[in-house]
């Protein structure tokens, strides 16, 4: 499937969900503000006196601990009178916290990013998000923003194949597709992620479709190691506990090979599976203003810049480069689901067999 | 009212503050405990509360962990008796025999709690990982076959869990066996036995309500164990309860049914061990602090004292000086390696994680709520302790059961249930700090009460009783006689709560907000999202505050203390 089929699901979906709700006329809600104001290197239509005011900026983000604080600094450099702060957890973890703070009328969060399709319809449909249509969107293609846009808006692409410690497996003996990866010979020396990543969800639901159960009995057997971040399995691969890693990010990859670390990379033959980092407002957020800022700021080039030189991430932005030493998105073939709604329904199925899978239970 | 403050002092408002403290620690235990019951028998959506739908199926799913069950009981058992051995040792070789330096070393034996079984972990990761930990690799270097170690297996998180929650045995110990009367061991030695012998016959026993006090407690701890078998189990595919309740609270929609089912699942190993403890303690009579004047005096050992001081230094080689030599070593890699040849040097993982800005205000936080919860728990469980082991209140035994309950779950279920607990009432103190004063307050309600306990069993109530018959009042005869007496134990258990709430790691993960971060979960956070180099940066920089702020704390203590006496 090619990415603008996964896109036009999405905006599909969230058509289907949200038009009961409109009632109205959706261009007019989807119209930038009448004056947007230029900043140093981006277009706003947020108070910025009021932002200021607010002084301060909550996101919720999967991304890890080291990349947040970073983009944090970055935005906190560029509006000092806001301070910064964050939560990191991943993806799952991260929608239930923030499920329980709402039940409860807590409200502590500004930003939002999620990287599970699934979770960012859900929130919508739960009215978690407000709507601010950011001049900045105007970079960004439809079907890579709710409908009617404003709600949340795709930031990255996080593309994940195989890799391999380079030192101990020969190019010849590494996997070439996701099938390979299913060899005995790595039995032990595998690893893969969480059940609470969204990523290897859908790496679960597309290698699902096209192997069936049978796949994941025989990765069981190989005796897969979960971990709940990308930065941990590489960890082990390059200090050679492991030697493979299964649902390995292409961009992880890119800043462990920067860093001069024994790693090579696998596109599977049937495609990388891939999720969007999505970024949204959250509803009755703290700091409004300064949350309709971050988005101005962080969808602009000057933003995408920032965010893709912490985390080598393929930017959705039109005209945006890849991340240094990547490839270009149309460059790569990639695996994600067609209709979201049916893949968040998939999720107690695939924490049931990634539980096997990881020999949680 | 008069029956039921019958034993309590006469004075009126004093006992009736008592009766309060009693029912407000009673049910801010209870009021947590209610949602975790509540969440256990909810089958309808997870966290909502009154559950919609009730049933006993999580219960029932429990057969479907009992591997993992096993797996805990196993780990915890293991830990502790390797806990309490080592802390008696260490506790009988630096308060019973005059090895050169005790004082120091027994500073020193306090160390590993400050590491945090979290930094203990990721240290002997470093340390005993298969293949490519630093012990395996040196044994490869001297031509060894295989690997030595593995610190991912069972044996592995049990001798961690021992070597970082084992000093709370030590503090236990050797706090019952300060407050013994020597002339026992001396009467011993007088009619010809040896000294292992006294050890054995006379010192242990003496001590055992310490010791037992200890076992339980220890136990309990190391059932609700956390950071090690997170940090080493899941790496070897070995689950404990804590790290299956961990993984199912993660995913969406989260299994708080499971994980609350589970959770108390270890409330009843938790009630056996408990009146286990209870009838051992209730047969004998373990008074050995009497009116009699005595001073513990060192036994002198010969030269058996050069053994037993290397027997304390390898404790310290091992929980201190060999993890923060490999955690500093890894800080400075640029990334770590299978060879440690291969090594590149570098500053940057310092560089970063001071840069990235979110220790510093955990630091802060952390302290600060372990001063305040040490300082405001102590007093208030003073007088707990008092209530339950000394006065006639009635039903004072189900108190001590109800104030116990913290320990009993795991730490992440009682977490959990403090968050349900407290972010369902109308008072916004979720995402501050006075949350997890209040959880902290709550959780180390056991650990305080064991500590005080131990001692105040030690303590002969002939000695009180004489104060009053002497005409003592009740407060004179507390100023005068019992809080002194105890002074021990008070400074045992401030120490203990002070270090247990800057460590806290399995309530505070939940109950952190953005502006109320604290130091163990930043840290995992760290350590799960980011490479092994930063996070050993990270945990050398909290090693080294924790180090710096207890140095501090004990200097302006002293400071203090002599000014006083002066």
């Amino acid at each position: 499937m090619n990415r603008s089929g996964l896109s036009k699901a999405a905006v599909l979906a969230v058509c289907m969900m949200i038009s009961p709700l409109l009632g109205g006329d959706a261009s007019a809600a989807d119209a930038v503000c009448a004056k947007p104001r230029q900043m140093d290197g981006f277009k706003t239509c947020a108070d910025v006196d009021k932002a200021e005011q607010e002084g301060a900026l909550v996101l919720y983000s999967p991304d890890p601990e080291e990349g947040s604080a970073k983009l944090m600094n970055a935005f906190h450099q560029a509006f000092p009178k806001i301070n910064t702060n964050f939560i990191r957890l991943q993806t799952g973890a991260l929608y239930q916290k923030l499920m329980t703070e709402r039940r409860a009328k807590s409200y502590q969060v500004d930003v939002l990013q999620l990287t599970d399709m699934g979770f960012v319809l859900d929130f919508q449909k739960r009215g978690g998000y407000v709507q601010y249509v950011s001049p900045e969107m105007d970079g960004y293609k439809a079907d890579n923003m709710s409908t009617p846009k404003g709600y949340w808006t795709w930031s990255s692409y996080i593309m994940a194949g195989l890799a391999y410690n380079s030192n101990l497996v020969k190019p010849e003996d590494a996997p070439k597709s996701w099938k390979d990866a299913l060899d005995p010979k790595w039995s032990g020396v595998i690893n893969a992620k969480t059940v609470t990543s969204g990523l290897q969800h859908v790496a679960w639901y597309e290698l699902q479709k096209l192997y069936g159960d049978e796949y994941f009995d025989k990765l069981a057997a190989l005796q897969p190691r979960g971990f709940d971040s990308y930065v941990q399995q590489f960890d082990r691969m390059i200090s050679g506990q492991d030697q493979i890693a299964f649902t390995a990010q292409y961009s992880a990859y890119l800043l462990a090979k920067a860093k001069g670390a024994p790693v090579a990379f696998v596109f599977p033959t049937e495609g990388l599976a891939t999720t969007p980092g999505v970024m949204g407002i959250v509803a009755d957020a703290p700091h409004p203003n300064a949350a309709q800022l971050f988005m101005d700021w962080f969808l602009s080039e000057t933003g995408q810049k920032a965010y893709d030189a912490i985390m080598s991430l393929n930017s959705p932005r039109i005209g945006a480069p890849p991340p240094p030493g990547g490839l270009p998105l149309d460059q790569v073939k990639l695996l994600y689901p067609t209709d979201w709604q049916a893949f968040l329904e998939t999720r107690p199925e695939f924490a049931k067999v990634w539980a096997k899978v990881t020999g949680t239970r | 009212m008069r029956a039921l403050l019958r034993g309590v002092p006469r004075f009126g408002i004093a006992g009736l503050l008592m009766l309060l403290v009693l029912l407000l620690c009673a049910s801010i235990v209870l009021y947590p405990v209610v949602f975790i019951v509540a969440e256990s028998l909810n089958v309808g959506e997870p966290g909502v509360f009154p559950p919609e739908q009730l049933s006993l199926r999580n219960f029932a799913s429990i057969s479907q962990d009992v591997g993992v069950l096993v797996n805990t009981l196993l780990v915890a058992f293991g830990a502790t008796v390797m806990a309490v051995v080592i802390g008696f040792v260490l506790a009988w070789i630096l308060t019973r025999t005059n090895i050169p330096g005790r004082t120091r070393l027994e500073r020193l034996m306090e160390l590993p709690y400050y590491m945090t079984p979290l930094v203990g972990a990721m240290a002997w990761a470093v340390l005993a990982a298969p293949k490519n930990g630093l012990l395996n690799q040196v044994w490869h270097g001297i031509g060894g076959r295989g690997d030595l170690f593995n610190i991912y297996a069972p044996l592995g998180i049990a001798w961690v869990m021992a070597l970082f929650e084992g000093t709370v045995a030590f503090v236990m110990i050797s706090a019952a066996m300060k407050s013994m009367d020597p002339s026992l061991e001396e009467s011993s030695r007088v009619f010809g036995a040896g000294k292992l012998r006294t050890a054995l016959r006379i010192t242990l026993p003496l001590v055992a309500p310490g010791v037992l006090s200890a076992f339980v407690f220890v136990f309990a701890e190391m059932l609700g164990a956390f950071a090690a078998a997170f940090v080493l189990g899941i790496p070897g595919r070995f689950y404990v309860v804590t790290t299956a309740i961990w993984e199912a609270t993660q995913s969406f929609p989260p299994e708080y049914g499971r994980a609350a089912a589970l959770g108390l699942s270890l409330f009843a190993a938790m009630v056996v061990t408990l009146t286990i403890s209870k009838l051992i303690m209730r047969r004998g009579a373990y008074a050995t602090i009497t009116g009699k004047a005595f001073r513990p005096r060192p036994i002198d050992v010969g030269h058996a004292r050069w053994p037993l001081l290397a027997v304390a230094w390898g404790y310290i080689l091992v929980s201190v000086i060999l993890p923060v030599g490999a955690l500093l070593l890894t800080s400075f890699q640029r990334f770590a390696t299978v060879n440690l040849a291969d090594s590149v040097f570098t500053v940057s993982n310092y560089v970063t994680a001071m840069s990235t800005g979110t220790l510093g205000q955990a630091f802060v936080n952390s302290l600060i709520l372990g001063l305040s919860v040490a300082t405001i728990g102590v007093p208030v469980i003073g007088v707990l302790t008092w209530i339950i082991y000394r006065s006639q209140m009635p039903g004072r035994t189900s108190v001590e059961y109800v104030l116990m309950f913290p320990q009993a779950v795991p730490r992440l279920v009682f977490g959990l249930g403090l968050l349900w607990a407290w972010i369902n009432i109308p008072i916004p103190i979720y995402g501050t700090l006075w949350l997890l004063g209040i959880a902290y307050f709550t959780v180390f309600l056991p650990l305080g009460l064991r500590t005080m306990a131990g001692v105040v069993l030690q303590v002969d109530r002939s000695l009180e009783e004489c104060a009053r018959v002497c005409g003592a009042s009740w407060m004179h005869q507390m100023r005068t006689v019992s809080l002194p007496l105890l002074r021990p134990g008070i400074a045992a258990a401030w120490l203990l709560i002070f270090i247990a709430s800057v460590r806290e790691l399995g309530a505070s993960i939940f109950l952190m907000g953005p502006q109320s971060k604290v130091i163990s979960p930043a840290i995992i956070n760290a350590w799960l999202s980011s490479s092994s180099e930063l996070s050993a940066a990270m945990a050398m920089i909290l090693t080294a505050t924790v180090f710096a702020a207890v140095i501090l704390l004990f200097t302006v203590a002293r400071r203090f203390s002599g000014a006083r006496e002066v």
